[in-house]
């Protein structure tokens, strides 16, 4: 069975949930996932990126591209060749020099201001240095996700201890960041990033920060949470990582698209 | 309504993460709305003294000693038919010289030598003191007052009314009006800056709370919210000691004022002080709100 995270699951019980989700996890083949439906979740079209401090060197230059509903995506380059640039536009933190951006069928580059954050709620977001509260234990971490969109107290009750045990954090819920391991602490953001059920979750360098062995664990739940339906795109400069998951690959190289291809290898310059 | 608890109980925990900043805006309000409100209660106390002076103004016609009693007559009934005349009445040269024994040194009415220089007066009581100007001009202009004055070659001599009092009174009073309007407006401008600091401090010290607001979509309101209500939260704790304080003036200082300077008349009514109190909350109020919405424009870009 297929779990949705975009449409939520009242009925079932969260323990249901989990255990069916675990459990019908290992049968699924990469083949059998489909790789696309319908429309595009991520349009670029055209898109060209110049920052004022630098007038003549594009961040990004005249990118195109379209990524589908259940995807799992890697965007790859060298520092600076893009990918933060690319980040920071989907969730509309920066729009683009010229060109259009539609992100659920919806053009972020005539969007207005007060609706950014509603586009944001159907993002998730993932970034290499975690992005915890310190003083909030990872209930409260993730909680808070939910209680500043304006969930209410039954929902936020029901909706964290579901998605830590998703992350397998449930034995953690009152510890304090600090007192993780930063494999963990990871665990902790994803399950703030996908506790409200964004279609969509944008990992900037999840693993950047991570040895090699729980890197490894990062990504396979990022996976998991890919087969529940969610569209997943994954910005990182990890070879491994990459060659091993032989997924879509998009190289962004100075701000030039080098590469797009399925089953793709870290490759930047095309 | 469960946000705007949230927004309370989120401006309170920031109460108490910056206490010396919160302290010291709060006081700034308070000492601001203090002096306000003393301005305000002094504000009464002059007016009241200026409405008790304008009660008194009249004006006094000097008649001429060899005045046909008729004549007088006249001219009293003529001055009563004006408008804004109150009452008229006449002194006579011996109650003159009576009236100016009573308030003067005795030694001057000695070297008189029995001789009365004083003349006889027309008393001209105003009911409304605005138009004293427009009364002795029409007394002046009359004709039998120009023959029985005593000065006739110069009939406006003749006439004393309070005018340069009243008018001095109006410029003091208009004075101190502007003053006090000006360290109002300083002391307002002090208190803005005040909460403006605060409030950006509490911005800094969440600015990582903000950061993840912003990016699971909390909305701008949302974020905003809490600083507000913080603003507004120093705002009604220096104006609710600036209350208080007043209150204890009212009670205990004042009539120790009134008893010292008994020609202030300090006596300002109940309704006066509810609506010092409510101008202090409002302008409080407000002074918090754009004060935090200020820091916000500048430090809080959401």
């Amino acid at each position: 069975m297929t779990y949705d995270m975009s449409q939520g699951m009242p009925a079932y019980s969260a323990r249901q949930a989990t255990s069916q989700l675990s459990a019908a996890l290992p049968e699924l083949d990469i083949d059998d996932i489909p790789q696309s439906y319908g429309l595009p979740v991520i349009t670029f079209d055209h898109v060209t990126k110049i920052y004022p401090a630098q007038p003549n060197k594009p961040a990004l230059d005249d990118i195109s591209l379209e990524i589908f509903a259940g995807e799992f995506v890697f965007l790859i380059g060298h520092s600076g060749s893009g990918k933060s640039t690319f980040i920071r536009m989907l969730i509309r933190e920066i729009k683009p020099t010229s060109g259009t951006i539609k992100v659920a069928d919806e053009d972020l580059t005539t969007m207005r201001n007060w609706r950014v954050p509603y586009l944001r709620r159907n993002i998730g977001c993932v970034f290499q240095d975690f992005k915890l509260l310190p003083n909030k234990t990872v209930f409260e971490n993730v909680a808070f996700a939910l209680e500043v969109i304006g969930k209410s107290r039954h929902v936020i009750k029901t909706q964290v201890p579901e998605v830590l045990r998703l992350v397998g954090l449930q034995d953690k819920l009152n510890k304090r960041p600090d007192q993780l391991s930063g494999g963990e602490q990871q665990r902790v953001s994803i399950a703030r990033a996908i506790v409200n059920r964004p279609p969509l979750l944008i990992c900037d360098e999840p693993t950047g920060n991570l040895d090699p062995q729980t890197s490894r664990g990062i990504m396979d739940l990022l996976e998991r949470i890919n087969r529940t339906g969610t569209t997943v795109l994954v910005a990182t400069h990890d070879r491994e990582m990459v060659d091993n998951m032989r997924r879509r690959v998009i190289a962004l190289d100075r701000g030039v698209l080098t590469q797009d291809r399925e089953r793709g290898v870290y490759r930047v310059n095309g | 309504m469960a946000s705007f608890f949230y927004f309370l109980r989120e401006s309170f925990t920031g109460f108490s993460r910056n206490l010396s900043t919160a302290l010291g805006s709060i006081i700034t309000i308070f000492l601001s709305l203090l002096i306000i409100g003393i301005f305000m209660i002094g504000g009464y106390v002059v007016d009241n003294v200026a409405s008790s002076l304008e009660s008194e103004v009249s004006i006094t016609a000097f008649v001429s000693d060899d005045a046909s009693e008729a004549d007088i007559d006249t001219v009293e009934s003529y001055i009563r038919g004006l408008e804004g005349v109150q009452s008229v009445s006449f002194t006579t040269k011996d109650q003159a010289l009576e009236n100016f024994r009573q308030t003067s040194n005795s030694d001057i009415i000695d070297t008189l030598d029995g001789q009365n220089p004083l003349p006889a007066s027309i008393d001209v009581e105003l009911s409304d003191p605005q138009m004293v100007e427009q009364v002795a001009s029409q007394i002046e202009s009359n004709t039998t007052f120009q023959q029985i004055c005593d000065e006739p070659d110069n009939p406006a001599e003749s006439l004393k009314y309070g005018q340069q009092t009243v008018e001095r009174l109006f410029t003091l009073t208009n004075y101190v009006r502007y003053i006090s309007m000006a360290l109002v407006a300083l002391l307002i401008f002090i208190a803005l800056v005040f909460i403006n600091n605060t409030i950006r401090l509490a911005i800094l010290a969440r600015r990582k709370e903000i950061a993840i607001m912003r990016l699971v979509g909390a909305s701008n309101g949302f974020i905003r919210g809490p600083f507000l209500m913080e603003g507004a939260l120093h705002a009604v704790i220096g104006a609710a000691l600036a209350v208080g304080v007043l209150e204890l003036l009212r009670y205990l200082v004042l009539p120790k004022l009134q008893t010292a300077l008994m020609f202030l008349n300090f006596d300002i009514g109940p309704t006066a002080f509810l609506f010092i109190y409510v101008m202090l909350a409002v302008s409080g109020l407000i002074i918090g709100l754009i004060g935090s919405a200020f820091a916000m424009r500048r430090y809080l870009k959401v």
